[in-house]
């Protein structure tokens, strides 16, 4: 009987592994095994950065506004209008406007003291967040033309609501 | 429910960008006292977001690690009942900074069966910062705070609610 030779031996055994290798691999497979963390992280960066220039684009934008768009020119708008029409204007402006949340605390804080209704404040503050000129081109490309527009009907209408509640439920509370 | 795909990468919004630059360069020719400081102003907040940024990526690493996209879709899918309510009111609540840094990680959810109900409930409790509450306090008082928070919640909710409803009988 003739015995084989080392390197028939090793060819053997090389592909053997190979074999069972492909097989834990299919089994992973199907069991639903996961995938090490390290590839996880490396596909949600590669998502994140292909979503770079949309992101720095916005953020190109909220700096152009937050220079364009100053506080006084914001609080000059509210002079003298019906409290349906500062409600209106404090939604609008709070949309357009952009930055940091505290900054819009401060701004509402400053049109309080200048006598300008709870209504139209509590509406600024709350369009600064939920709504956003700004971010809109962002919110299309990623959610959709429907979502974006049906959201931000809905979180202009509710801004206006809540902003009114919330002035009434004080009125009523003090 | 979409499928994830493995798309080739490619870059989104190249364009978007190009007309922000094409302005900016505009600006400088034009309107230099206003360029140069909205250019240091928009590196000022790319700087202070940056680590919101690592937050959200190594958020959605990990929900992908630890979850199948079926145990998402139950979370906050079709099939998920008032618990996927609640987690994208407190998700929205917690989640801090800028509402574009945390598009990423929500259209990841919503590629794995993510409700667009509960994206509406996420950006609309958005506006109750919990870090910001004490500055909210101080300027309008704890009363205002409290009543506008609790109008916010049953907005956000109602908002979804209303945004489920209108999706169902497709008028959307």
């Amino acid at each position: 009987m003739n015995e084989p030779d080392s390197c028939s031996i090793f060819t053997h055994r090389h592909q053997g592994k190979i074999i069972q290798s492909h097989k834990e691999k299919n089994q992973r497979k199907q069991s639903g095994q996961r995938p090490a963390f390290r590839a996880v992280l490396q596909k949600s960066a590669l998502a994140f950065l292909a979503m770079a220039p949309l992101l720095l684009g916005v953020i190109g934008l909220v700096g152009l506004f937050q220079v364009i768009v100053t506080p006084k020119m914001l609080t000059a708008l509210f002079r003298g209008n019906s409290l349906l029409v500062d409600t209106l204007l404090g939604t609008l402006t709070g949309s357009i406007a952009a930055g940091n949340p505290i900054v819009s605390y401060l701004l509402g804080g400053e049109l309080l003291d200048n006598g300008i209704s709870l209504y139209a404040v509590t509406a600024f503050i709350l369009s600064w967040v939920t709504l956003g000129f700004v971010q809109l081109p962002a919110e299309l490309e990623v959610f959709g033309g429907k979502f974006t527009l049906y959201r931000n009907i809905l979180s202009f209408i509710f801004t206006m609501f809540i902003a009114v509640l919330t002035t009434l439920t004080l009125q009523v509370l003090s | 429910m979409k499928k994830q795909q493995n798309k080739p990468f490619a870059f989104r919004g190249k364009y978007f960008f190009l007309s922000v630059c094409i302005l900016y360069g505009v600006l400088f020719l034009f309107n230099r006292e206003s360029a140069q400081p909205a250019l240091l102003k928009s590196v000022h907040i790319l700087v202070r977001i940056l680590p919101i940024f690592v937050v959200v990526i190594l958020f959605t690493a990990l929900l992908n690690y630890f979850l199948q996209p079926r145990q998402i879709a139950g979370y906050l899918g079709r099939d998920s009942s008032y618990a996927g309510w609640l987690w994208a009111l407190a998700g929205g609540i917690i989640s801090h900074g800028p509402m574009y840094a945390w598009y990423p990680l929500l259209e990841d959810l919503r590629s794995q069966g993510m409700r667009d109900e509960l994206l509406v409930v996420f950006f609309a409790s958005r506006t109750i910062k919990i870090p910001l509450l004490p500055m909210m306090v101080d300027c309008f008082g704890l009363k205002f705070t409290i009543v506008l928070s609790c109008y916010i919640l049953i907005g956000s909710l109602v908002q979804g609610y209303i945004y489920g409803l209108l999706n169902r009988s497709k008028l959307l």
